[in-house]
Parts: structure tokens; sequence; C-alpha cells
């Protein structure tokens, strides 16, 4: 309802408050940062930046099309398992059909199958959603278990590494001085960003999260674009997958175990709200950021791994309270 | 009766007195509510008015303490209180029931009114559920109140007529001194409203005071004893019912407020009809109906809750599957078309209920302007707010929306005003059909007004309209011609010109004239 409008001296005021209220997360970012500078040994070093930048490179990229699956109010759980599968179909097509295409030609075609298999496998997720009324919190949990057995099928277990020479440019090597997932992360922030703002498939996105029967009525077709942001993601994983794959030089199926997690806290540490149709690819890249900083700056601060684990669970809620709060002072 | 318990179910009579001294709420810089005061004597139906945004919620708020007051005390039989929590308005002897019913519909009725309190006894040293004994003081409650409502059954197998009245025997189960009924009636069909006006009678005689909130004018003068007109966040008046008339009320809700006066009718080209209906079924909801719509037409659909109306439209718009019969969209077959393929045919539909599926509450009143229509503002997929502005603009100016800014959340906005961001998201699409399904509902008479006089310029443009309202005395001004219907048919063809309310809703009630 519209309340009697009566202006008073309080409105522009509280300047610094309304820029506390308005970027929280922005806020508590540059305190870690200034705060890790002071006080963990070499956070600020060249190396050290450099590093973390490339480990949240391979989080940021899935976490993006996450975000929009999120904005969309679903939901999905493979992402690690996916990027596991990824690595492994990209190393299994270096390690057999080398001879065929010959070694990059084998890579390409690789990707482009984990690509594709990426894409189909969320952009099915959100049709059984339409067709059987699965929600994609299951079909998602099937995959997560059902993709990490076929990784480990298919390169029997073992790390396959037969990667042609070069091949760990893409993962671990530098670019103008800058870890070359930086670029691809960057690119796929932008890339999100301009999708989630500036096209009309952005905008249903926001519309089938905030309100999926207002978007039905107004001729918007939900599940299609359920279906598109569940097949970006699962693209964008496969991309993430490969690259960590040239990282660590070989496709196994025991890699990004618990990654998941990581994604969805990135999410939801950026402002991003699991009941839809609420956030932006900005607040991600901080969230993600933030997850990269603090993983770093306890690793250097030689908190222990078990200690870390329990730091960012505590984190995630915190978020979630934080944004609450905010929610309500608002 | 071996219950042992002492306290009966059975209602006493308890008069309650409420008196408001100078209480006025804020929000940060807007004032809600200001400096009202107020005595509303026991053991009568105070009815409260006032349009959308008149402060009207902030009292509901501030009794059933919701929220406490900026300053002014508001004291219940001569005991100032302090409300921090419905649990204080409660311990006070206010209970409200809420516009929104509050019933879980899986659980028994009897369950439903004891919920949080479901009384209890010893079995084999466990304290269990005693679901006789509960079922025993639910049917008592229920017989006291005139009902004959099986205690057992589901809620969900209730009208909502039904449910409304359980969710007021749950309030008195309380044993209040002060009732608050915000718009107990507006989901009511005519009968089920008689069935609560007999209940608020047998309420008023055992001295309960009543605050009675609503929307429809001709209820004030059946049910309540006083009415307490708020404005713009003011006390303007409180006058008894018995000596004044409804456009003295409606002159202190509005001040000097024109009302809206329908253009004359105009004769339409029966030849080429827009939409074409055949024999068009869902079973369980309607069955063979059909109808023809022109250009610049005002089809009203006038019959009782549940005969259809909403159904039919649903199932035109593709919105729910139909079991048989024909739609034919400008010369083309449309049957079992989606949502999307009869926006693109030029159709659209305003729902019922706005608030859960005309709008994205979390979205903008900018973005939910631009819903419908963003693959004609984008230019080749792409959008920006610059290209989205001209859409903005001209429904804010042409459907006079006070949005303030448009980047606000749509959910900041009034009752009405939501709705015309409803119909001003249809109409950047530029249609050449709508389906407005109670467009009035919930809005104050000036909003209506203008939403009416945006239906018929529309018309004048050449816009061929459904309209459906429970409202018969709107369908009779509103449109051009009538369908009735009744029990999923249509039953009746009149001309609003040679008809009138009385014999109308004759037909809306039996299916055919006396």
């Amino acid at each position: 309802m519209t309340l009697v409008s009566q202006t008073t001296e309080e409105g522009g005021q509280n300047t610094p408050l309304k820029f506390l209220k308005t970027y929280p997360m922005e806020i508590i970012l540059a305190a870690l940062v200034i705060f890790l500078i002071l006080v963990a040994p070499g956070f600020a070093s060249t190396a050290n930046v450099l590093n973390v930048l490339r480990t949240v490179s391979m989080l940021g990229i899935i976490a993006f099309g996450m975000t929009a699956v999120i904005i969309s109010g679903e939901i999905d759980l493979s992402v690690g398992a996916g990027a596991a599968l990824a690595g492994c179909i990209v190393a299994w097509f270096a390690d057999r059909f080398s001879g065929v295409f010959g070694d990059w030609g084998a890579v390409t075609v690789g990707f482009a199958v984990a690509l594709l298999l990426g894409f189909m496998l969320g952009y099915l997720t959100g049709r059984f959603r339409q067709w059987f009324n699965v929600p994609t919190f299951i079909t998602t949990l099937a995959l997560f278990a059902a993709l990490r057995g076929v990784a480990n099928l298919i390169t029997g277990g073992f790390p396959m590494s037969s990667f042609p020479i070069g091949f760990d440019f893409l993962g671990g090597g530098y670019l103008f001085g800058i870890p070359f997932p930086v670029y691809i992360f960057a690119l796929t922030f932008a890339g999100m960003h301009f999708l989630m703002k500036y096209t009309s498939f952005g905008r249903e996105v926001y519309a089938v999260g905030g309100n999926m029967e207002a978007a039905r009525l107004s001729g918007i077709d939900i599940w299609k674009v359920k279906a598109l942001t569940l097949g970006l993601t699962g693209a964008l994983t496969a991309v993430s997958g490969t690259l960590i794959a040239s990282q660590i030089g070989a496709g196994t199926g025991t890699t990004a175990t618990g990654m998941e997690l990581d994604v969805i806290a990135a999410v939801i540490i950026g402002g991003t709200s699991l009941f839809g149709g609420k956030g932006r690819i900005w607040g991600t890249l901080i969230g993600v950021l933030f997850l990269g900083c603090i993983s770093n700056g306890m690793t250097l601060m030689n908190v222990s791994e078990y200690w870390q684990y329990v730091v960012r669970g505590g984190i995630i809620l915190g978020a979630v309270l934080l944004n609450q709060v905010l929610e309500r002072v608002r | 009766m071996s219950n042992p318990q002492p306290r009966s179910a059975v209602l006493q009579g308890v008069q309650g007195r409420l008196d408001f001294r100078a209480v006025t709420k804020r929000y940060g810089p807007t004032v809600a509510l200001s400096e009202f005061t107020h005595s509303f004597a026991p053991g009568q139906v105070h009815a409260l008015m006032g349009k959308n945004g008149s402060g009207k919620s902030t009292l509901v708020k501030l009794l059933a303490g919701v929220t406490g007051p900026t300053s002014g005390v508001i004291s219940v039989n001569g005991e100032d209180r302090h409300f921090t929590s419905p649990h204080d308005a409660f311990e006070a002897g206010i209970v409200t029931v809420h516009q929104e019913l509050s019933l879980v519909p899986e659980l028994s009725v009897g369950e439903n009114i004891f919920l949080g309190r479901l009384p209890h006894r010893r079995r084999a040293g466990f304290s269990v559920v005693d679901w006789a004994g509960l079922h025993k003081r639910a049917g008592e409650l229920l017989a006291d109140m005139g009902l004959s409502i099986d205690s057992r059954q589901p809620v969900s197998a209730l009208s909502v007529g039904q449910q409304q009245v359980v969710e007021i025997v749950k309030a008195m189960s309380f044993n209040p001194s002060i009732l608050l009924l915000d718009e107990p009636t507006s989901a009511l069909a005519s009968r089920e409203v008689k069935q609560l006006f007999a209940l608020i009678e047998r309420l008023r005689a055992r001295g309960v005071t009543m605050i009675y909130i609503t929307h429809r004018m001709s209820e004030l003068f059946e049910i309540a004893d006083t009415c307490t007109v708020i404005r713009d966040g003011h006390y303007i008046g409180s006058v008894a019912m018995k000596e004044t008339t409804p456009s003295a009320i409606v002159g202190m809700m509005f001040g000097d407020a024109a009302r809206a006066t329908r253009p004359p009718r105009r004769a339409l080209d029966p030849a080429r009809p827009v939409l074409e209906v055949r024999n068009l079924s869902r079973s369980g909801h309607f069955q063979d109906v059909s109808f023809d719509l022109y250009p610049g037409e005002i089809l009203g659909i006038a019959g009782l809750l549940g005969a259809g109306r909403t159904e039919l439209m649903r199932a035109i718009f593709g919105a729910d599957r139909i079991d048989g019969g024909t739609v034919t969209f400008d010369g083309r077959d449309m049957t079992g078309a989606s949502p999307r393929d009869m926006r693109k045919a030029g159709l659209g539909y305003t729902p019922e209920n706005r608030k859960e599926v005309g709008l994205v509450q979390s979205l903008s009143t900018a973005d939910n302007l631009c819903m419908a229509s963003l693959g004609p503002i984008a230019n080749k997929g792409l959008i920006s707010r610059r290209r989205e502005q001209p859409f903005i603009r001209r429904q804010i100016a042409d459907l006079h929306i006070k949005c303030g800014d448009p980047e606000l959340p749509v959910s900041s906005l009034s009752g009405g005003n939501q709705q015309k961001v409803v119909i001003g998201k249809w109409l950047n699409r530029q249609p050449s059909v709508m389906f407005f399904d109670e467009p009035s509902r919930g809005v104050d008479v000036q909003a209506k007004s203008q939403i009416f006089d945006i239906i018929w310029q529309q018309a004048a443009d050449g816009l061929a309209s459904l309209f459906v309202s429970t409202e018969l005395e709107e369908v009779l001004e509103v449109a051009d011609r009538i369908l009735v219907m009744h029990h999923g048919a249509v039953v009746a063809e009149v001309d609003p010109t040679k008809i009138d309310l009385t014999e109308l809703y004759g037909l809306c009630m039996e299916g055919a004239r006396q």
C-alpha cells in the first residue's frame, strides 16, 4: 500500500549508513583483504594474488552460471561431478583418438563432446522437471552420484594424462603475466553479466524465478528458460572441468570433489536468494573472491584444514543471516 | 458430559471498549496514521472505511499487535496497552481474523480451531492428544454458532465461505472482547455472505465489539452500526449507519474525487468477430460454451463464484487444457494454443489474483511493465533500460500509475496501482483482445473508476474485451453485452440497458428467468 508521504529532513542524512546497506559484501571483502595484507605473510605478493585468481577462476566460471540457475528458482548439485567428468572425457579422447584426429584434434573433439554433454544434461534436467515434475534438486543429486561414477568408468579409476604438449597452458599457463584461466573467468563474468542484464532472456530468468505462474501468464516459455540456464551451467562446468584437468595434467574421477558446495556458497554469499528471482552476477564475483581470499589467507596463516571447513560453514550461514537482516532494515 | 474441565467451550458475552488517543504511526519519513483519536463503543459492529493507502491497514496492524504506534495510546476496556507483539493484543482480548485465511487445509476443522493448544489426556503414563474431547468441544462451539459443520472433516473439504466461518469460530474460541474482521467477505459468494452475517449478528447479540473492514458499501448498511472513515492517515469522521447514505460515506472517503461516468454505447460491426469460441468444454469446469467477440466490444460475463467464468478465460488464453471445442482468433484456428501463442496472436489476460500470478512482486514496476513485451522492446534479443523507458513512461502516464520511482519493487504499490501495472504490461503489446478477470477486486473506488475508464478508452480505440466481475452492478455498468454463466454453461445473453440488477442477479442464481 502507498503511505502518506511527508518529506522531512531525515531523507539524505544517513548516506554512509545507506552505503553500508547497499554494499555489505563489497565492504566486508575490502576489510578482509586489508586484514590479510596486514596479517597473512605473503598475501599481497604478486605470485600469491595470481595464485588466488587462478583458483577462483575455476570456481567462478561455474558460479556465474549457477547464479542464473538459482535466480530462475532451480539448483544444480552436479557441477563438481560434471567438472570431473568433463576433464575425464577430454583426457579419454586425448588418449584414444589422437591417432584419428591428431593430438590437438582429439583434445578439441573431446572438449566439444564434454561441452555438448554438459549442456544436454543440464537442459534435460530442466525438461525433466517439466515433463515428470522431478525437482532439479533430485535430478542433479542423482547426476552428482552418477557422473562421478561415469568419470571413473571412463578412466578405469586411474588418472589419464596423455595430453599433448602445451595442453597444460590452458589451466596452468600465463598470458601477459596473468594466468590463462583468469581470462576465461573474466570473459564468463562479462558475458553472464551482459546476458542477465541486457538481454530479454536474462529478464525472463528473473521473472520466472520471481513468480513462475505470473511469468507463464505473461507468455514467457518458463520451461525453456529454466532448461537453458541449467544447460548453460552444464556447458560452463565442462569449460571449468577442462581447465582443471589441464592444470593438474590429468583427467581423474576424483577432482573437484565438493566443488558444488563452494560454487553454491559463492552464489549465496553474493546475495542471490535461494528462493529465486533475486541476485546479481556482480554479487557472485564478490562471493567467489571472498571465498578465494579466505581459504588462501587461512592457508598462509597455517590454519588447519579442519578449521578452514568450520570457518567456511560459518561464513555461508553468516552471509545469509546478513542478507536477511539487511532485507528487513531496507 | 464426562468432561471434567470446568471451562465450557460455549461463549460468554464479553463487552469490549476500545479507545484511540492521538495514535500516530510513522514509517521513516512517511506518516501512515496521524493523531487518530476515536472511541469504539462496546457491543457494536463498527465499519472502518477508507480507500487503499488511507491508513486502514496500519490501524489493523496496530490493533493486531503486528506493529506498535510511534506515539499515542490505545486503551482496551479503559486500560492503556502497549502492544509489542500479536501475543500482547491477544492477551488484551483482541483477536484478528485476517483477510488471508490462516487455516491448514489438510487438518480437520476441530484441529484447526484448537491448533497450538490441543487438549491432552493421560494414557498409560503418557500425555496424548484427547481427540474425542477436542471434537466434542469443537462441535459445541460450532453448534453454538448455529453452524452444521462436522468438526472431523478436513478444512480443504469446505467451501471458502465455510472456511471463513471456521476462521471466525476459531477466533471466538479465544473468547475475545474485540473481534477484528479484515475484509471477511472479499472472496465469498452472496449466499455465503448471508451465512457470515448471521454469525456476526449472533456475536453482536452477545455483546462482542467488532471492527469490520470492507470495500463493499452495500454490506455496511446491512451489518454495521457505525462507520468510521479515515483518509490520508487522518480521522475524518464517524457516523451511525441509520443516519447516513452511501454517497455521504463515499464523500467522506474521497473528499472531492470525481466518479467515472460511462461513455455512450456505440454500435458495433457484427461482420468480423475477432474471437470466435465454439462449443468449448473443460470437464468439471464448463461445457459447450460458444460466443463471438467483436472489435471495440466489451463483453461482460456475469455469474456467481464457481460458475466457470475464470476457468473459461484461462482455457481460451491457453493457461489450462481444454477437452473439446474450438477457438478462432482473427480467423485463425488457435485451439489448444499456449499463453505464448495467444500473446503472439494479440491476446492479453489480467488474472483475478494479481498479487499471486499477475505480477512478479520481487521485481520493479518497470520490470513488470515490460515483462510481456521483452521481445518487441528488445533489438536482436538485447535490451536496456533506455530502450524500455518509453514503454514504462507511456503506461505510467496513460494509466495514471502512482508509483514514485518505477525502479522500486512493485510490491510497494497500492492494489489499484498494481492492477494498472498488470493492465499496462499487456497494453505495451498493443493487443487486439483483452481478458479482464476481476480487475476491480480489492481496489478503492477511485482506482476502480480509473480502471473502468481505461477499459472504455481502449474499447473506443478498437480493443475487444472480456470483462468479469463478481460485482454484478459493475458488469452492468461496464459491459456492452452480457453473457450469464451458471454451473459452467452460458444460460443467457442480455443487454445491460434492458435488464436491472435484481433480474440479472436472479439469472445468475437460478440460471433462468423466473
